[in-house]
């Protein structure tokens, strides 16, 4: 019985592996091997037959790929850093709130945050407009912001809960304001889970799609340009903007899985 | 001094509380107020009679085959894994580093991997059918497979998602439960049906509604594997905004698939609450 179990689970394991694994390889594999084993035969080979990196360097040269990428991290940079400057004070003040309170309070970002961006970004883009902000890096951070803001305040919330109320007396009486103490004393305390908090929201508004397809179709971030490429039959060249896009993710979310817990994804709703 | 601290407290939640409801609440009642004017005419229905002639009615069953397939898929490889997940095997720090890179990975990204996977020449599911000796398929010849690749697409990238809050959900049931019953004889299958399932059931609701929510929102995998047919809620709406001069059409197809998010939501709630 033991070893049936054994098998079973390493049968699943297998299966789920290569199941996750085959479309990060197929981009690969299109990025790394010369067209004629992918995208140009009838039937592309299964593994990899030859190594060339003549696709990234036409991507490079006739594609465009400085602008967007550099778009990218200026918008996800500024959507992590509001997430945290605006979050930050936020869950320390769930944590503090009567519980009753706390909880109509996330009530509402949830709901707010269930709210479809395409809903969202479609008046939001003729109000934009009248505010110049439409198509610039600003407009967009600030229309993400709402995929992650209350993901991040959960996420600190988690990071505050754990630490001794004690020691936010203790600054309290040497004469720290409430903000001074959160940014200087609590902040620092939970470094670990506010860095946290900002590449997850780093990571969220590098990979979003609707509200950038939508707001800045002609100043496109890299998912933007990879649809775009996509749309118009470039595969080569939108494998390379996908690898771009890719890379930093996969090292990002292998050191994010320590605070990916179900808890913070469920939006609060579980307590 | 205690109510002066409380009100404190609200100030520091009051800008990211006042942030989502301004740009979310304004802009959403903005659609559905638009949604019933035209350039000549104010609150009248025209825009959704003539969403009716492009499709409006299909859109609305595809959106529904597609969530309600994607939601089967992923609670199903969910489960499984999220069961796997509890035990302890050699490799498992990895499995889940590995199975959990779908989370991360754009849906941009996963929608080029799968219109390559499922291309009709030059695809890698076809590629495979060939080596195992079977016949290629067009994947996107009828509807059934249109639907079939979002779905396994889809689910592909948001299966890990359930199977965290499945697991933290597991994680709360007792060791004692389980157990008791083993000494009472129940085998893994029963344990599963009358431990597991009725304990999971707050975050199977939870689950369901961030999933199914999402799943109503599904956008740029069908927008790329499938384009703008068949028609879905979303990319109805992102037809009329992108390719026509009355974006008052793509707001009465926001406010329809609005309308769908809210009355699943109340659904699962009531269904979380009831019993």
């Amino acid at each position: 019985m033991m070893t049936l179990n054994r098998y079973i689970i390493y049968l699943v394991v297998s299966f789920a592996l290569l199941m996750v694994i085959f479309p990060i390889y197929v981009l690969f594999l299109i990025a790394f091997t010369p067209a004629k084993y992918t995208v140009d035969s009838v039937f592309p080979l299964l593994y990899p037959g030859g190594f060339t990196l003549a696709n990234l360097i036409v991507a490079v040269k006739s594609f465009g790929l400085i602008g967007p990428t550099i778009r990218s991290v200026e918008t996800a940079t500024l959507v992590g850093s509001i997430a945290v400057a605006i979050g930050l004070p936020a869950a320390y003040g769930l944590n503090r709130l009567p519980r009753k309170t706390a909880n109509t309070v996330t009530a509402t970002l949830f709901l707010a945050n269930m709210l479809p961006a395409i809903v969202i970004a479609i008046p939001i883009s003729a109000e934009f407009i009248s505010f110049h902000l439409y198509g610039s890096v600003i407009g967009l951070a600030l229309a993400q912001e709402l995929v992650v803001l209350p993901l991040t305040i959960f996420l600190l919330q988690g990071a505050f809960s754990s630490i001794p109320r004690d020691i936010e007396y203790q600054a309290r009486v040497d004469g720290a304001g409430l903000l001074r103490t959160i940014f200087t004393v609590l902040a620092p305390l939970a470094k670990a889970g506010v860095a946290a908090a900002f590449l997850l929201s780093w990571m969220i508004s590098w990979d979003e799609f609707t509200f950038a397809v939508i707001l800045n179709p002609a100043n496109p971030t890299l998912p933007i340009i990879i649809y775009i490429n996509l749309f118009r039959g470039n595969i080569l060249a939108s494998s390379a903007f996908a690898l771009i896009l890719t890379v930093p993710v996969i090292v990002l979310t292998a050191f994010l899985q320590r605070y990916l817990k179900g808890e913070y994804l469920t939006g609060g709703l579980s307590g | 001094m205690k109510w002066q601290e409380k009100y404190t407290t609200f100030l520091f939640i009051l800008p990211a509380l006042a942030y989502m409801v301004y740009f979310s609440f304004f802009p959403t009642i903005n659609a559905v107020y638009q949604s019933f004017q035209t350039p000549v005419s104010h609150f009248v229905p025209s825009n959704y009679e003539g969403l009716m002639g492009f499709g409006l009615p299909f859109a609305i069953f595809n959106t529904v085959v597609i969530s309600v397939g994607a939601l089967a898929l992923q609670f199903a490889l969910a489960f499984i894994v999220a069961l796997v997940l509890r035990r302890e095997f050699k490799g498992k720090g990895i499995f889940s580093t590995v199975f959990l890179l779908p989370f991360g990975i754009a849906t941009v990204v996963a929608a080029f991997s799968f219109t390559n996977i499922f291309a009709t020449t030059g695809g890698y599911a076809n590629s495979f059918l060939k080596v195992i000796g079977l016949h290629p398929i067009n994947w996107f010849s009828n509807w059934w497979l249109d639907i079939f690749t979002v779905v396994v697409s889809d689910s592909w990238k948001n299966t890990p998602i359930v199977t965290l809050i499945l697991l933290a959900g597991m994680g709360t049931i007792p060791d004692d439960l389980y157990q008791a019953a083993s000494v009472d004889g129940a085998n893994a299958v029963k344990r599963f049906f009358h431990i597991t399932l009725p304990n999971l059931r707050n975050y199977v609701a939870i689950a369901l509604i961030i999933r199914g929510l999402s799943e109503f929102n599904i956008f740029a995998l069908p927008l790329i594997l499938l384009g703008y047919r068949p028609v879905l809620l979303t990319t109805l709406t992102y037809e009329f905004y992108s390719t026509t001069a009355s974006v008052y059409y793509s707001y009465a197809s926001a406010t329809v698939l609005l309308a769908f998010i809210l009355v699943f939501f109340v659904v699962v709630m009531k269904l979380r609450s009831g019993q």
